[in-house]
């Protein structure tokens, strides 16, 4: 429901990290070299954690405040269900491409080695761990985490309203625990972790959550101490990252502390991930009023409504992806096919967004004739 | 984790150049009885880094005990028997080039385990066998089980640690590639991973992925319609060839 009261930066910068996800995931694509992982020490998926902890934080707090926490829980719980399905849907749609390859697979040096028969050699056991979060195959971690992070959410969100820091703390610790002592989930097959290691990305989704709390809806970096350090360290890691990228093309350029800094834990949140991202949202958030005109522009606007419609354009583009890989991989990677795959991808996951809002905004529509019909107030951020 | 091109890689468009100028060569002669087409592209065959334990062991005449550890195309289990896996083929061309040492590759491939797996195995199936050289060959299950890159990265480390603490050469062997996989396993950004550890290291990554996937667009080894009883032969050629490919890069890190 796009009012004029919404905060459009939401939209934009979750329908780009949408964007990135599927550009990102897809195999030697030119095109990653344009998203923000070229370019920094985070990528696409911290920026969808954040701000879908900032959304919920902002769009179910105002409904625990009118209509009741049990309501308000209720509502989590609803969504949660409804990303557990289109997890479960996404699931068996890739052991389908998945399983279909390797049957049809008539090459035994490879045969051994392709422990996706994991699946197919005990199916009873997988699903069963696919239904449990357990099993997450390659692509398909981060809506568990992100189903995870609702489930406990209720009782998060009314601590924070409560007191911030009576949620924050907590988090906190649990992170930097996770930080020293390496604490994960276990997942299948055994000695797997879960590949977002909740433990730790939940601290980013509280601290989202915490600044989309409805009264704190106007909080801003103050701009003069924290800007300049902000920009520092938004300047540093793209000096850095950028470094690493140009050696890789290029071998005698130098890969600036790569030895030092190199591997940095994307599946523990690396504290210079978090510090970086947090950086950025910063500049970001000064550099950007939530009511720049380029948000409402026309060339603005499909990214938007990417970003209003992230559960479905989060599922099609990890399928695009797979797609995408699949021709490239099977098909021709010329540089002009790289282009076309990645336009007619960007361009499916727009056209459904319009599609998407187009048929939300008519089903919102009071039906003439019954008035007493109206319907609700809908999912008013769809986060 | 996106790296790019890994430095011991070529870049694709260099590759496809190249392969453009073999395609055009290789148009004259297709039937060379009897040899085997193992031939790639130079810049696949750049090594950049030494070997210096295992120099001194031949320039001395000394024994070299070599270990080899990995995974399923370490077994060798898909040519029919581990004489015809690349550690044993290995073996034979070293001994017949460095005739004065007397040269064991020892196979300790065990199918299906990721890094970690594989470095958890290093106290009872490496440093015991005291080896001058440790081939590691690695990533595949880490890829297709989709290990965090980082993890991946982390165990690699950690036994390249273990291995300079003990005095080891070392050299990585990346994975396999095949046409049908790569169309549902992402490698690329664990190829990226290996290779860079080998580049923070200075060691030497043996671009397996880059040769084989070579070898499948030349169509020097193509599987599609190879019947079943001829398949374990190809796959014996192919260990050939990767084997012979190795023993170069060892003879070009020695010198």
């Amino acid at each position: 429901m796009p009012t004029s009261s919404r905060d459009l930066r939401l939209d934009f910068f979750r329908g780009l990290a949408l964007i990135f996800i599927f550009i990102d995931h897809i195999p030697e694509n030119l095109f990653g070299y344009f998203t923000i992982q070229a370019v920094q020490l985070f990528d696409a998926a911290e920026i969808f954690i954040f701000i879908s902890g900032y959304t919920a934080a902002l769009v179910y707090g105002r409904i625990l405040a009118t209509q009741g926490p049990l309501f308000g829980a209720a509502r989590i719980l609803g969504r949660a269900w409804q990303l557990y399905v289109a997890h479960v849907f996404l699931f068996v749609l890739f052991t389908a491409e998945v399983s279909y390859t390797v049957a049809t697979f008539n090459n035994p040096m490879y045969n051994d080695e392709m422990g996706v028969a994991d699946f197919l050699e005990q199916p009873h056991v997988a699903i069963v761990k696919a239904l449990l979060l357990e099993f997450q195959p390659t692509f398909l971690a981060i809506l568990p985490l992100y189903i995870i992070l609702l489930v406990v959410f209720p009782p998060v969100l009314l601590g924070l309203q409560l007191r911030p820091m009576l949620m924050l703390f907590p988090s906190c610790l649990l992170y930097v625990v996770v930080q020293i002592t390496n604490l994960s989930v276990p997942a299948y097959p055994e000695g797997q972790v879960w590949f977002f290691n909740p433990l730790a990305w939940q601290f980013l989704f509280i601290l989202g959550a915490t600044l989309g709390l409805p009264r704190r809806r106007d909080w801003r970096p103050r701009q003069r101490t924290v800007l300049p350090l902000a920009l520092i360290i938004v300047a540093t890691g793209f000096v850095i990252k950028f470094s690493w990228i140009i050696h890789g093309i290029w071998d005698p350029f130098p890969a600036l502390l790569l030895k030092e800094l190199w591997p940095i834990s994307k599946g523990n949140l690396s504290p210079i991930r978090l510090i970086s991202f947090f950086a950025m949202v910063a500049v970001v958030a000064a550099l950007v009023p939530s009511g720049a005109a380029f948000l409402r522009s026309p060339v603005a606007r499909p990214i938007v409504l990417c970003g209003q419609q992230s559960l479905e354009i989060f599922c099609l583009g990890i399928l695009l992806s797979a797609l995408g890989h699949f021709v490239l991989s099977e098909y021709d990677s010329a540089i002009g096919i790289q282009v076309l795959v990645n336009l007619a991808g960007i361009l499916a996951m727009c056209l459904t967004a319009r599609m998407l809002d187009w048929y939300k905004t008519m089903g919102r529509m009071p039906v003439p004739h019954s008035a007493a019909n109206r319907s609700g107030p809908g999912n008013p951020l769809g986060s | 984790m996106r790296w790019g091109v890994p430095s011991f890689v070529p870049s694709r468009p260099a590759l496809l150049a190249a392969e453009f100028a073999a395609a055009i060569l290789l148009a004259l002669p297709q039937a060379v009885g009897g040899a085997l087409p193992c031939d790639v592209p130079d810049e696949l065959m750049q090594v950049d880094d030494k070997l210096p334990h295992l120099a001194e062991r031949l320039r001395a005449g000394q024994p070299v005990r070599i270990v080899a550890i990995g995974g399923a195309s370490t077994t060798g289990l898909a040519a029919g028997s581990s004489d015809l896996a690349y550690p044993h083929r290995l073996q034979e061309i070293l001994a017949r080039w460095y005739p004065s040492s007397s040269i064991t590759v020892v196979n300790r491939g065990v199918p299906r385990q990721t890094a970690q797996q594989m470095l958890e195995r290093f106290p009872t199936d490496v440093i015991p066998e005291d080896p001058v050289l440790v081939i590691w060959e690695t990533g595949t299950t880490d890829a297709v089980r989709g290990v965090g890159v980082d993890d991946f990265a982390a165990s690699l480390q950690s036994g390249i640690d273990e291995l300079k603490a003990h005095g080891i050469d070392i050299m990585l062997v990346d994975m396999q590639f095949s046409h049908s996989t790569a169309t549902v396993i992402d490698f690329e950004q664990y190829l990226n991973a290996l290779h860079r550890v080998g580049d923070v290291n200075d060691l030497n990554v043996f671009p397996r992925f880059e040769m084989m996937r070579y070898w499948s667009e030349q169509n020097v080894f193509n599987f599609d319609g190879v019947a079943k009883d001829e398949r374990a032969g190809l796959a014996a050629k192919v260990y050939e060839c990767i084997a012979g490919k190795l023993a170069e890069a060892i003879r070009v890190a020695l010198r």
